[in-house]
Order: structure tokens, then C-alpha cells, then sequence
């Protein structure tokens, strides 16, 4: 689930890359208007750690472009006397209170279902560098 | 509601001279917690300077510091003491079997959604408002997207360009035995996250092990602005973090167990430049005085590449502190900055904070450290005694509530922290593990101030007290020590003696005035110890001098 999405959200964060000046966290400028930018698609693959052979680059780019500047007709939207919404939904919070609760079905729930499960722990390769 | 404060006690394994510990008041300094050491900076630094050599800097990089001026800023991020993680209701119990309080949501399972605890929040604007920050009345959380394998989820939950506090400020004293000093660091911002699992590498390297406990524990961020400019202050600095974090019981704050990280950036610039230089980061220090002296060394680094033209030889990096052979190694280069391609957080709803609720939490707040620092050296305490007393809250709730019933400032500030302190470190307890009470402890004071009882007797029945309970009082009843104080009755003692004991008053009366002492504590021994020592004294050489 996780790579899909993030492959997604990695195109859209193409988008408020035009946005945001930089990865400084600074208050947005929505006055910016241009075509976006053309799709990096090997960043893009890698960032989403999926793996794509030459053809399906070639392939996929104008794709994502399109989806890109389907996304891109937001920019038409005059934006300068509207107040930064923070998000998107009215909804209020869900808060939950600070009472444990233990999740009783580990073993067949969840860890049962690890791929490589070496008792007590979960056995992965070895990854020294994030990112 | 309770929150389970593990606190550590004061150990010195490697103390050297126990009497040197006891006879230095400042010397023991304590904290009343259970389980891991914790400690201030200072007693880390004395510590170490006892098991390695110091570091000494090479005469050319002494020189040349002076030319130089570092810039530091220090990241930490404090593992909140709550009973359940930030967004699933898994406890977190450190040192649990691995992977048992995990649950779907911590696990990052399919189809599972955040829910934000509540007590988080609270203790984000705890720590916002005591470091007297803006608060963020809406803010957000996203997402910052990286693949490891202690991150399940493929994100950790955060604030990035919103957080709930930022713009304060913290205030400090630098101990005395380092020159003392006050300082003032800024804090750029407080933020609100999950901490990943654990990651452990196995010894043969093919493989590497996870435990998710920890993963989705709540983490507060809190970013210092580039005001340190030293190792020391550094120290102070996280020192002072926790135990702000221990006051406002949002922390237990133990580096050791890893409820408290820090990640320092330094940087130097030759003075009066006014750009900065490359900046550093340092990862891997475990203790305050490895803070100290991971800086110390990689400013002397920076300064001494500099000073050979060769600081272009400084790039933008992670270095590791290495503790076994004092210094820093490149652990990664910096390829540009991580794109973590932040975006908000869609299964979580803004976090709204109501001026009420904020109002209420503020009002809730008991004294924090600065305050009752700058209190107490308005009561007429030294600044060495005021760090002694305020660095455990729980020791200062003592002082105050015995001076509340009347005791001297000085003398209560006194008894704690010598006989009192040497008894916790020795018995490993907390203050409030012991059967004192400050209304006995004010007592005590309150009987030798007005002779009753002398401060020789005094100290015995605090021991008595400290182990046992009971009043000074009833102590003083039963064991019969009220003070002899009627000179009368003390000058038949010093009579008894002086007869008993015709060779050292010849001895003394030819020229051996240091048997004064022998005869004092034979009169002492004949009073059983109630003899007022001052009255006692006069009396004696009184005697010893007249005759002959």
C-alpha cells in the first residue's frame, strides 16, 4: 500500500515543490504560475523504491505528465485574497484518551504473517544508510 | 492518571575517594529516581575526568580558538511518558520482550488509521508554554516519507511547516565550578511525532533484526536555535532540557534509555565573519559529557583545518562520536538535503487548541527551574547551593517544605545537601523514599539552633531519623540527649578528667597544648556526647591553664 501512495504523493509533492520555495518550512506562496515541470521519472521510481525498466520509463513519463497537469489546472484558481486553509476537512478532532489496551491476537493476527520472523524479532536485510 | 516516573539515582562507580565525596558539599549532587543514572553535567564531566585522561588541546589549536567562533544547535527528541502510544492504544513498556506491544496500527498493517492520543497534545503545550513559546493554536501533522526498516508505515507521522510551538526561549546557569555564568538560548520550535522501532545489526552482517515496540511512541521535537558556543553549554543546555522534561513529569529524560536524543550541528567562523561556516552534524553521544566533549573535539577539528587553509575540508556531513577513541568519524556525506516529500497527514484532523485549554494547562504548571532558581538565590543561597537544590525537583519540594515550618534557609540548605545526600547516594534511595519528613528536618534545625541539642547529637539522630522515622522530639526523650548547657555541671566533668588523667595534664602543662582535644573528648565521653562543645571547651582551657 505504502510505495502506491507514495508513488502518488511523490507526484503531486512535484507540484507543491512550485509551491513551497524551498524545503524550509516557510509560509507558502500561491501567486506562483507556470507549467510544472517535467517528471524526473528514475528520482521518482527510486524515491518510491519501485523499479522500472528503460521502455516503462519512456513509456510512463507523458502519462504522468498528464496527470500532472490534470493536477496543474488548480493553478488557474485565483488564490491571492483566500486565507491558507491548514487542511482540507471541517470535521474537528478525534481525539482518543490515554487508556492501554492490549491487542491480544499478535501471533496470528500479525506476526504469524511476518515473512521472516525470527522469534523474538523481525528479520530484515541489512540496510545501513536511510535514504 | 498516574504517570510512572523512572527516574535515575545518582551512582559513581568509579569515585576514587568517598570521603573527599562526603566532605564536599556540592559534591553530591542527586537525583530522586529509580533505575539509570542520571546525572547533571557537571557530575558527568567530574566523573569521566576520573576514567580518561583530558583531552588536552595541542598548543597551536589553543591558541588559535580564540580566533574562532563556534555555532551550535542541538535537535532533541524527548520520548513522551504517556501510557499509550501517539496514535494506537499500545502501551509501551521499555524492556519488553520485543514485539509484544504492538498492534495493527503501530505495525502499519493495511487498512488501519491514526487516532491521536490526547495526553499528547497536553504535554506538547506543557513543554511549548515552559519554554515560552508561540503556541500554534491550528497546526497539522504530514507525513515524512523515507523507507527503513524500523519505519513501518514507509512514513513517520509529523509536523513539518506548522508545528504546534515555536519562538522561545531557554534560560540556564552554568555551574560554578566551570565559571559559572547565565545564559539564554533561543528555541526555534516544538513539534509533535512517532518514534520508529529499533533496528539492531547483527554480527555476521547479512541481516538485521527489528522490534517495533518503540514504533509509533510519542516523540517531542524541540529544535534549538544556533546560540550555544560550546561544548559546555551544550551540556548545560541538554541538562537543563531534561530536567525541565522531569519537572513537568512529561519525561523521565534518560539518555541512557533513549527518552532523550540529541543531535548536535556545529559549525565555526573565524570572528567578526559573518556568514557561517559548514555545518556538521554529530550523532551517537550518550552522555551530557560525551555532548561536551564530541563538540570540543570537532570544534578544534574545524578550527584546526581552518587555521591550515584547509577548511574546504569541512563539508556538510554526519559524523559519528566514537566514545572509545574521543572523536568524530565521517558516517555518511550529505548528498543535498533529503527529500522527504512532506505532505499533511489526510487520516488526521487538525489539532485545535482553545485559549481555555491552554489557560488551564498554564495555570496548571508548578514551578519550573528557572524560576525557582532565581528564588532561592533571592533567599541569601550561594549559586552553587541553588543548582544543588533545584536540579531535582522533588529535593527542592523538600527544602521548601522544610523552611515553610520555620527552619533557617542555610542550615536546612545544609543538611540536604551533605548528611542527607550522603545517605541517598550511599542507600540508593530518593528523597522521598526516606522516612525524614521535612516537618523533622525543620525540627532538628529548630532544636540545635536553640540548644537544646548539639549539632553533634543532631547529626546522629538524623540518621536515626532518616532510617527509622520517629520525631527529634521523641528521640530526644528516649535517648536522653537534651545538651548539657549549665556550666556548673560541666565543670565537674572537666574536674573528674583532669584527675583521671594527672600525666597528660602534666604532659599538656609542659607544652602539649594538643591535648586539649584528648581531654574534650573525654569529657564528651563522660557526658555521653551532651557536653555543649563550645561551653565544654572554654571551660576546660580555663582549667587547664589556671593551676601550675
Amino acid at each position: 500500500m505504502s510505495t502506491r501512495v507514495s508513488f502518488v504523493m511523490g507526484v503531486s509533492s512535484l507540484l507543491q515543490r512550485r509551491c513551497l520555495w524551498s524545503s524550509q518550512w516557510r509560509v507558502r506562496n500561491y501567486s506562483v504560475r507556470s507549467a510544472p515541470l517535467p517528471p524526473d521519472l528514475p528520482l521518482l521510481a527510486e524515491t518510491a523504491r519501485i523499479s522500472l525498466t528503460p521502455k516503462e520509463v519512456e513509456e510512463f513519463t507523458p502519462k504522468i505528465q498528464q496527470v500532472i497537469n490534470w493536477f496543474g489546472q488548480l493553478q488557474a484558481v485565483d488564490l491571492q485574497s483566500i486565507e491558507p486553509a491548514l487542511r482540507a476537512d471541517t470535521e474537528g478532532d478525534n481525539l482518543r484518551n490515554d487508556v492501554p489496551e492490549t491487542f491480544e491476537n499478535r501471533w496470528e493476527a500479525m506476526l504469524s504473517a511476518v515473512p521472516s520472523f525470527e522469534e523474538p524479532y523481525i528479520k530484515v536485510p541489512k540496510v545501513l544508510n536511510k535514504e | 492518571m498516574a504517570s510512572v516516573l523512572f527516574r535515575g539515582i545518582q551512582t559513581r562507580p568509579f569515585l576514587l575517594y568517598p570521603s573527599a565525596l562526603l566532605s564536599r558539599k556540592n559534591g553530591v549532587l542527586f537525583c530522586t529516581t529509580k533505575c539509570s543514572q542520571s546525572q547533571t553535567a557537571t557530575q558527568e564531566n567530574q566523573q569521566t575526568q576520573m576514567k580518561v585522561s583530558p583531552r588536552t588541546h595541542t598548543k597551536k589549536v589553543e591558541k588559535i580558538l580564540h580566533d574562532y567562533e563556534a555555532i551550535i544547535g542541538i535537535e532533541t527528541h524527548v520520548q513522551l511518558d504517556t501510557l499509550t502510544k501517539a496514535f494506537c492504544s499500545c502501551a509501551y513498556l521499555y524492556g519488553s520482550q520485543p514485539n509484544t506491544n504492538v498492534c495493527p496500527i503501530c505495525m502499519g498493517l493495511p487498512g488501519t488509521l491514526p487516532v491521536l492520543n490526547s495526553k499528547v497534545i497536553e504535554f506538547a503545550v506543557k513543554v511549548g508554554l515552559a519554554l515560552n513559546c508561540n503556541l500554534s493554536m491550528n497546526s497539522k501533522f504530514d507525513r515524512k516519507q523515507y523507507f527503513y526498516p524500523d519505519l513501518p508505515k514507509g512514513y513517520q507521522i509529523s509536523q513539518f511547516d506548522i508545528p504546534i510551538a515555536t519562538g522561545g526561549f531557554i534560560e540556564l546557569d552554568l555551574p560554578t565550578e566551570y565559571g559559572g555564568g547565565h545564559r539564554k538560548f533561543g528555541i526555534t520550535r516544538v513539534h509533535m511525532e512517532e518514534d520508529a522501532g529499533k533496528l539492531l545489526h547483527s554480527g555476521n552482517g547479512s541481516y538485521s533484526q527489528v522490534d517495533l515496540n518503540r514504533a509509533g511512541v510519542p516523540l517531542l521535537e524541540i529544535v534549538s536555535e544556533p546560540d550555544i558556543r560550546s561544548g559546555l553549554e551544550a551540556a548545560e543546555y541538554a541538562a537543563e532540557i531534561q530536567r525541565l522534561v522531569r519537572y513537568l513529569g512529561v519525561s523521565n529524560g534518560n539518555m541512557q534509555e533513549g527518552s532523550l536524543r540529541c543531535d548536535v550541528n556545529v559549525s565555526v567562523r573565524p570572528i567578526g565573519q559573518l556568514e557561517y561556516g559548514t555545518k556538521v552534524e554529530i550523532k551517537n553521544m550518550n552522555s551530557f559529557s560525551a555532548m561536551n566533549r564530541a563538540i570540543d573535539f570537532e570544534i578544534s577539528r574545524q578550527v584546526d583545518l581552518y587555521s591550515k587553509g584547509e577548511d574546504n575540508q569541512i563539508i556538510q556531513e554526519t559524523r559519528l562520536w566514537e566514545e572509545g577513541a574521543q572523536r568524530t568519524v565521517t558516517m555518511r556525506k550529505k548528498e543535498g538535503l533529503a527529500d522527504y516529500r512532506y505532505f499533511p497527514e489526510p487520516d488526521l484532523p487538525e489539532v485545535v487548541l482553545s485559549e481555555e485549554y491552554v489557560d488551564n494547562i498554564r495555570a496548571s504548571l508548578l514551578e519550573l527551574p528557572e524560576v525557582k532558581r532565581r528564588r532561592y538565590e533571592r533567599m541569601g543561597l550561594s549559586m552553587q547551593d541553588v543548582l544543588f537544590l533545584t536540579n531535582d525537583m522533588n529535593v527542592a519540594d523538600f527544602f521548601d517544605a522544610t523552611i515553610e515550618r520555620g527552619a533557617e534557609v542555610k542550615m536546612a540548605a545544609n543538611w540536604i545537601m551533605s548528611d542527607i545526600a550522603a545517605y541517598l547516594n550511599n542507600e540508593k534511595l530518593s528523597i522521598n523514599e526516606i522516612k525524614l519528613t521535612p516537618q523533622e528536618l525543620a525540627e532538628l534545625i529548630s532544636s540545635i539552633k536553640g540548644g537544646t541539642i548539639s549539632g553533634k547529637i543532631g547529626k546522629e539522630i538524623l540518621f536515626e531519623l532518616i532510617s527509622n522515622g520517629g520525631t527529634v522530639k521523641a528521640l530526644i526523650e528516649e535517648k536522653d540527649l537534651v545538651q548539657i548547657v549549665d556550666p556548673a555541671e560541666i565543670e565537674k566533668m572537666v574536674d573528674k578528667v583532669l584527675i583521671e588523667n594527672p600525666k597528660q595534664l602534666q604532659q599538656y602543662r609542659g607544652g602539649k597544648t594538643k591535648l586539649q582535644g584528648f581531654f574534650a573528648g573525654q569529657v564528651m565521653k563522660l557526658s555521653k556526647g551532651k557536653a555543649n562543645p563550645g561551653l565544654l571547651n572554654k571551660i576546660l582551657l580555663e582549667k587547664l591553664n589556671a593551676k601550675g
